[in-house]
């Protein structure tokens, strides 16, 4: 966790700085006060400022989703390609989209380069800040289409399992790729889902319950 | 590309003042070698070799762009 130093005139002051810095509540921050800090005289003799060392308690979002823009920046500039990056946040995730001249560059076959982009900022952001951040990297709204696809391709596979009563596979996927498929399938009672394989091979088998069964549902893994 | 891989190798190590990095350039392709710290080696490899691969993985898209290719080495 970082930990930072502020001077300011007084104390609230100094708090205030920091609670806007680490973008926390005060309660969410530890603060240790190193020196308290005078008015002097009149205010003029004698002032001395107040200076605080503060250790955040939990890494906020808002920061975190920050850094890794700078990070997802800074590798970006390698890349010889005019981008902008955009981050929100999203149910506890961060999202960083990459706003950019719309070539596939950056998105690779089947999200490769996407991925890997994915891949070493949350490495990277999870060292530095010590915790980890669900975090999603995204350009040209890839990821909402990819799992449109994917949620179309889950209903159909669904549809031939209830008319066959056979349990039917789904290709590689990982681990984003099959949630979204569990997902799409929550609701529908009458098929089951489950992870199945190992490493880079798992993929989604989707089972039909049998009639007459009580219809359990699968929790989803992942 | 020497600049790229250097960067998110010493972000991703324990001991950034151990990254080494060397470019062999050649007409199409070049070599990026890189060498870290025996202790971080594991951390820019990462489990399965993902990490090794998502270096490698931007680092042919970053070639792609200046219409070269680039391979990686990670040296022991």
């Amino acid at each position: 966790m970082p930990v930072l130093e502020f001077e300011e005139k007084t104390l609230d002051d100094a708090i205030a700085v920091a609670c806007e810095k680490f973008k926390l509540p005060r309660e969410q921050l530890e603060i240790e006060i190193v020196s308290k800090g005078s008015s002097g005289i009149f205010g003029i003799v004698g002032a001395k400022k107040a200076k605080i060392r503060v250790t955040a308690k939990t890494l906020s979002l808002e920061a975190a989703a920050e850094r890794g823009k700078e990070i997802l920046t800074e590798i970006l500039t390698h890349i010889d390609l005019p981008t902008v990056i955009e981050s929100e946040i999203r149910e506890d995730q961060v999202c960083l989209n990459i706003i950019s001249n719309g070539t596939g560059l950056l998105i690779g076959k089947r999200g490769k380069t996407l991925g890997a982009l994915q891949h070493l900022v949350t490495k990277i952001l999870h060292r530095e800040v010590g915790e980890n951040v669900s975090l999603i990297v995204d350009t040209e709204n890839y990821r909402s289409k990819r799992e449109m696809s994917l949620t179309e391709l889950a209903q159909q596979l669904s549809e031939k399992v209830k008319k066959s009563h056979r349990s039917l596979t789904t290709g590689p996927m990982n681990a984003q790729d099959r949630r979204v498929v569990h997902l799409a399938l929550k609701e529908d009672l009458e098929v089951r889902t489950k992870s199945k394989g190992e490493g880079n091979l798992r993929r989604v088998v989707i089972y039909p319950v049998r009639k007459g069964k009580k219809p359990q549902k699968a929790a989803a893994p992942e | 590309m020497k600049d790229l891989i250097s960067y998110i190798a010493k972000a991703l190590v324990d001991k950034p003042e151990e990254v080494g990095v060397t470019e062999i350039e050649g007409e199409q392709t070049s070599v990026i070698e890189l060498k870290v710290a025996k202790e971080d080696l594991g951390k820019v490899i990462g489990k399965q070799g993902r990490t090794a691969r998502a270096m490698r993985t931007i680092l042919s898209a970053a070639s792609t762009k200046i219409k070269k290719r680039s391979v990686l080495e990670i040296i022991e």
